[in-house]
């Protein structure tokens, strides 16, 4: 054993660049492969630690006040699948806006609750680096979910302005905690405020009822949920679908956990391009080794060793290497574990805690072992093929007698470009290896850079995959407001570029077949639109016409000319799929119809939105102001203004619309006329100044939901591009090194001839060029299949297709940079000392 | 005649573990225009290392070779190679032909380093592996596939292919047997005869007969020269014994 050992040991010697590079390669495969499952095991544990230290319910349903009967808490503790039911006032809003460090206007899904309806529903554990007494001393203190600390980057004591319509709130941030349901920045955040405070905002903020229960860790699951929604309407015999909001616990645990194990898994198949590489570098380097020591393993076996000892030289040389990389990949990803666990608590928006966990990594790094020792026995084995006479012979590997292949008599233009595709037909096994690491390194750099234009490419990525309309601004008007007459108005504003009557998020309608209830996307005609794109069929033309997702043709199996019966309040009716819709938001139940279809429903539907399309240069923000002016006042702006101020006529009126606002917004008033008489004076007037119930600019709220997406997928994107370049050029070096010490001789006599180093380091470059044209054309093909492959869900999406293109010509210069570079040793190739060896 | 190349006090040394070993020393030479420069001497009175630091192939430690009027030991190791290209043809003693090409494919690599392809070219190439007795059937061999002889006259027509000033030798007969030697011998003495400048090593004297000049080396300089005529146009007996006379006197 000793005496093979020894000859391993030497082989590492020799080729100590190769070596260096093969233990790099499989140190940071281990890297990658055991940070990623460490901090896999440690993100899937922390679900159940937010379950077990925040005691939090289960699920819950989430109706508007109006709606909400006390009955429904008795009908869902009377299902034998609920363990305990707990009711709760929330306040909810999609329009809430707050201000950033910079004192922009930033949108937010906010939810407010009082501490005491809190810790009905959960374990509120604060941190707080503040006292007792600094928190007592707070005028307007507020809790708030970790995310909004580690993601949004709040400390105690900062301030923290919520802005409803054109009114700010401030608060002072006491401290954050831990919750399972409004938990996430894309989401919506639950912010845990004084009494007085949630008692303030509740006449400005949509007011809900959150009804909790436990099923049994998610066992009742969906079923459980719809159950309790059709009880509750058969009950009410209203429309308790519409307007919910809602989470089960499954949906939770993926919600919290997806993302960050995405990005794991990416890691992982990192790892996996990395070992696939190794993979080719064993093969490629013992095939090398072999046809350059073939006489001296024909004098080693002339003197007694067999071939099985000297195949098992190599497969020992690989182990000791790869058992180095592992080695310190091992410490290394126990150091970078808690990294990736931390970076996996920011994309879960949830902390944890995770120990270091051996097992997962000891047993990759196990398979890795095994993996190069298979390898390298798989292809050492030839070794068996030279007894020593043919291995003295040179074996048969510098004997030709096969085709010629591109003869230098039909040279047309340079013999450089000639001798290089010779090189490459004379090495195809090896160009072929270098073909599909090069194709499955273009691959994940093109799919990571498709993603990352796409989702970085500003608004373009996510107008063209909302499947909603993205304007400007997004008005919900009061009900008394007739929406064509007032976009009519708007639209006469120079400011205004189009203004479009839409049915607005509030209006639900239920797909009966599948007990799905839908948000409703509807316009007079869908020609207004911008920003849906049908992926297959058309736009609904006639009332009985509908388009629905792709997420939804898949998920449920239809195609265009099925008939989906659609309920609403009771009605129903049938309508015709006539194409589907690339979308992205709402999980994809958006549902695409006319007004006359809607009317088919609903008789006296009117649009409840009007989406304002805003000429280039104008600030959204800014003319949200301007639309407060000139329309009165937002009603969300009204009920908070102050009757402080002005004559004793001004405060009275003020007064009267503070109470309009709060009928409007809280108890469903459309109209109101009031005359108050205060000695000899009457003072009247009406609601009709409340015509814009919220203003949401809905550019704002994607983009916050989705930074920290593109954020995500930007850092894994120049990682999976960083990554994959270092593979490629560590492959062209080890390649380019093995073919000159392998073709010194061949070199020399070329140098001798009158060939520069420089035209033979080109020559070398150009040889693995066409493997690398195949491989980048292949690999950007299989990358934009994978992106369509995975986006086929939602629908069509556009791949930069100029931008790839730079890629793969970056790609192919890098391939070309590196290998020439790599080729630099043939300078170092002496004529005189060749031919005097 | 002209010199073609001559050299001014140069110098090679090596190195090795500290310790300098001077090969040539000061050597001042002139080689001239369409003479068979033969040289001879010991084994390591340094005859190779002239003949690489002449051609180019290697630089000299000191001292300068000048082709005509260009200092070539000033030239970077691509300017060398290009200098080899446009001027010299090499004949190793160990052929050197590339493996893994064709009889015509080593002919042409040598070729279209310097020049485009053309009919011309091909015919040029097809014509002198002709003369060399290369018949069209073992165009499309393997290096493999060749006697050691016929290796070596495909290396002679890469050599010459490109019409060089100077043609340097060094052993090329060295591995052939007798009649494989005889032949390549007479290719380059009809080379010759047609006014090809030849630098030849050899240690066989059967070989520097086909010269017209003969260097003999001895530790690194030159210690004596031998003129003799045409090859062919005098008495052989008498030509050899001149040639071992002088050998003789330089202590052969």
């Amino acid at each position: 054993m000793e005496k093979i050992f020894r000859l391993s040991m030497a082989n590492l010697k020799k080729h100590k660049l190769e070596t260096v590079s093969l233990f790099l390669l499989i140190l940071l495969c281990m890297l990658l492969l055991g940070s990623a499952l460490g901090a896999m095991v440690g993100i899937k544990s922390i679900f159940p630690q937010i379950v077990q230290h925040t005691q939090s319910f289960e699920n819950f349903i989430m109706v508007q006040e109006k709606v909400y009967d006390p009955e429904f808490k008795h009908i869902i503790e009377e299902d034998e699948r609920v363990e305990e039911v707990e009711c709760v006032d929330i306040l909810y809003s999609m329009s809430t806006n707050y201000l950033d460090r910079q004192g922009k206007e930033q949108a937010l899904y906010l939810v407010f609750i009082t501490e005491s309806n809190n810790n009905k529903i959960q374990n509120t554990e604060i941190v707080t680096t503040l006292t007792d007494a600094e928190i007592a001393s707070l005028e307007h203190p507020i809790y708030m979910p970790y995310t909004m600390h580690d993601s949004m980057g709040y400390n105690e004591n900062d301030t923290f302005d919520v802005i409803v319509g054109t009114k700010k709130f401030t608060f002072t941030i006491a401290g954050f905690y831990d919750t399972m349901f409004f938990d996430q920045v894309s989401g919506g955040v639950k912010m845990i405020v004084s009494d007085e405070d949630y008692h303030i905002l509740s006449a400005v903020i949509n007011n809900y009822v959150a009804m909790f229960y436990n099923d049994h860790q998610g066992q009742g699951g969906e079923t459980l949920f719809y159950d309790l929604l059709d009880a509750m309407e058969a009950y009410s015999s209203t429309d308790v679908k519409s307007g919910i909001m809602a989470q089960v616990y499954d949906g939770v645990e993926l919600g919290i956990t997806y993302a960050a194990n995405m990005v794991m898994a990416l890691m992982i198949s990192m790892a996996v391009i990395i070992i696939l590489a190794v993979a080719f570098m064993i093969r490629f380097r013992i095939a090398g080794d072999i046809r350059e020591q073939i006489v001296n393993i024909g004098v080693l076996e002339a003197i007694g060793y067999t071939s099985g000892e000297i195949t098992l030289s190599y497969v020992i040389e690989y182990l000791l290497i790869a058992g180095a990389g592992l080695i310190f990949g091992i410490i290394g990803s126990f150091l970078l574990t808690p990294v990736m666990f931390h970076a996996g608590e920011i994309i879960t928006e949830h902390r944890g805690s995770a120990g270091i966990t051996v097992l997962p990594i000891l047993l990759a790094a196990a398979a890795i072992l095994l993996f190069v020792g298979l390898i390298a026995f798989i292809r050492a084995r030839r070794v068996r093929n030279y007894p020593p006479v043919a291995a003295f012979r040179k074996g048969q590997g510098d004997h030709r007698f096969g085709k010629e292949h591109f003869p230098l008599r039909r040279t047309r233009s340079n013999v450089h470009i000639r001798l290089a595709l010779k090189g490459f037909v004379e090495n195809w096994r090896q160009n072929l290896g270098l073909t599909v690491c090069i194709m499955v390194a273009t691959a994940a750099s093109v799919f990571s850079f498709a993603m990352f234009t796409f989702f970085s490419g500003d608004m373009n990525a996510i107008a063209s995959t909302a499947g909603m309309e993205l304007s400007d601004l997004r008005l919900d008007i009061m009900p008394s407001v007739d929406a064509y007459a007032l976009a009519e108005e708007l639209e006469s504003m120079p400011e205004v570029r189009k203004a479009t009557p839409t049915a607005g998020t509030d209006l639900l309608l239920t797909a009966a077949d599948f007990n799905e209830v839908m948000f409703t996307v509807g316009f007079s005609s869908f020609d207004v639109t911008e920003n849906i794109f049908p992926s297959a069929g058309r736009f609904p033309e006639h009332d009985n016409e509908i388009m629905v997702t792709n997420m939804f043709a898949r998920h449920y199996h239809v195609k265009v000319g099925d008939t989906l019966t659609l309920e609403y309040q009771k009605v129903q009716k049938n309508y015709v799929i006539t194409g589907f819709v690339t979308s992205s938001t709402n999980g994809g139940i958006n549902l695409y119809i006319t007004e006359d279809g809607i009317k088919r429903l609903y008789p006296n539907y009117h649009p409840g939105t009007v989406e304002v399309y805003l000429e280039d240069g104008i600030d959204p923000n800014s003319f949200r102001y301007t639309l407060t002016e000139m329309y009165g006042r937002s009603l969300s702006d009204a009920s908070k203004e102050t009757a402080a101020g002005g004559t004793y006529e001004d405060r009275i009126r003020a007064e009267a619309e503070q109470q309009i606002a709060e009928m409007m917004a809280n108890y469903g008033v459309s109209h109101v006329e009031y005359s108050i008489q205060s000695g000899d004076t009457v003072i009247s007037g009406n609601s009709d100044a409340f015509q814009i119930a919220s203003i949401m600019n809905i550019r704002d709220i994607l983009r916050t939901q989705l930074a920290a997406t593109a954020t995500a997928i930007s850092v894994i994107a120049t990682m999976f591009v960083l990554l994959a370049a270092i593979v490629v050029m560590v492959i062209l070096f080890v390649l380019m090194e093995s073919t000159i010490r392998r073709q010194r001789k061949e070199f020399g006599i070329m140098k001798g001839m009158g060939y520069t180093s420089k035209e033979l380091m080109v020559q070398l470059a150009m040889r693995i060029m066409p493997a690398a044209l195949i491989a980048v054309i292949s690999g950007t093909v299989i990358g934009v299949l994978s992106i369509n492959l995975l986006v086929a869900y939602y629908g069509r999406i556009t791949v930069n297709l100029p931008l790839i293109l730079l890629l793969d010509a970056a790609l192919l210069v890098f391939c070309f940079g590196c290998a020439y570079f790599g080729a630099r040793k043939v300078k170092k190739i002496s004529v005189y000392e060749l031919m005097t060896e | 005649m002209n010199s073609v190349l001559h050299t001014e006090k140069l110098c090679k040394s090596f190195s090795s573990g500290g310790v300098q070993q001077h090969v040539i020393k000061n050597l001042d030479l002139d080689i001239r225009k369409e003479d068979f420069t033969v040289i001879m001497g010991s084994s390591g009175s340094g005859k190779s290392t002239l003949l690489y630091a002449l051609s180019g192939m290697d630089k000299p430690t000191l001292g300068k070779v000048y082709f005509g009027d260009e200092d070539i030991s000033a030239l970077t190791n691509d300017q060398l190679a290009v200098f080899r290209r446009k001027h010299c043809g090499f004949v190793f003693q160990s052929i050197y032909l590339l493996d893994n090409m064709t009889v015509f494919d080593n002919v042409m690599t040598g070729a279209l380093v310097s020049q485009k392809n053309s009919p011309e070219l091909i015919r040029k190439a097809e014509e002198l592996l002709k003369k060399v007795g290369m018949g069209e059937d073992s165009w499309k061999k393997y290096p493999n596939q060749l006697s050691g002889g016929e290796c070596q006259r495909v290396g002679i027509v890469r050599a010459v292919v490109n019409d060089p000033q100077i043609l340097f030798a060094d052993e090329p007969t060295g591995s052939l047997n007798s009649a494989s030697s005889r032949d390549v011998l007479d290719i380059f003495t009809e080379l010759h005869g047609k006014g090809q400048s030849i630098v030849m090593v050899t240690h066989d004297i059967k070989t520097a007969l086909r010269g017209n000049r003969v260097i003999f080396l001895s530790d690194g300089a030159v210690v004596g020269e031998y003129e003799m005529p045409l090859y062919g146009t005098d008495d052989l007996r008498a030509r050899r014994e001149g040639l071992q006379d002088f050998l003789d006197r330089m202590g052969w």
